[in-house]
């Protein structure tokens, strides 16, 4: 399946069904931020640098 | 909270409301946008109630958020005629059998517009490139609420080629 199709088939949930999509990427993204391993961005845009926590 | 006349009529709008019409994409709160009944003898409008009612069934502050189950919440008075207009024409949908108020794709892309940050430009691309606005339905949104100089510059910037 392509990436464009894919994303029309994820378009096409039920709200309910994106609203558990959703409810996973949140405690995911959650996770992830508590891992310690996400990029933390120091500085301007377009003038930054980044650093691993 | 309706029904206890607590809020007026809601709406969610931001992350949240775009994955009606859009693949879900990681958001870490919801947005929702609420009128306030007015309290008598005084102009101005309190979040107080509102967030004395959740506190009082187990929900907990957290910054600018109320956390409601799992979701820190941020309830948004509407500050302009826009977002009064997307509350009171948003769209009504269910979430697992329970009935609740979506804003329209057109206005969550014209308050996206209006508000302007490198998340809200995706976020119109994304409706534009996946069909998902009534292009003439967002065109007399943008006019009624003079942002269309705004829009022909978004559309020369980002969307130009993005049918091709």
């Amino acid at each position: 399946m392509s990436k464009q199709e894919m994303r029309k088939r994820l378009a096409a949930l039920s709200f309910s069904e994106k609203v558990k999509i959703l409810e996973k990427l949140r405690d995911r993204s959650l996770a992830l931020a508590g891992s310690g391993l996400r990029r933390k961005v120091v500085g301007k845009v377009g003038n930054s640098r980044e650093k691993m926590e | 909270m309706q029904a206890d006349g607590v809020i007026g009529k809601y709406a969610i709008g931001g992350a949240v409301g775009a994955t009606l019409y859009l693949e879900p994409a990681a958001t870490l709160d919801v947005d929702i946008f609420v009128v306030l009944p007015e309290v008598p003898g005084s102009k101005l409008l309190s979040l107080t109630p509102l967030y004395d009612y959740l506190k009082a069934r187990g929900c907990a502050v957290q910054d600018e958020h109320i956390v409601i189950g799992d979701w820190p919440v941020q309830f948004l008075p509407p500050t302009n005629q826009l977002e009064q207009e997307a509350v009171a024409e948003s769209v009504e949908t269910t979430v697992q059998g329970v009935p609740t108020w979506v804003m329209s794709a057109e206005h969550l892309v014209a308050i996206a517009l209006g508000t302007g940050r490198s998340k809200d430009h995706i976020r119109i691309v994304q409706f534009i490139e996946q069909d998902a606005v009534d292009r003439n339905k967002l065109q007399a949104i943008l006019e009624r609420h003079g942002l269309s100089a705004k829009w022909q510059r978004f559309e020369q910037k980002y969307l130009e080629g993005a049918h091709e």
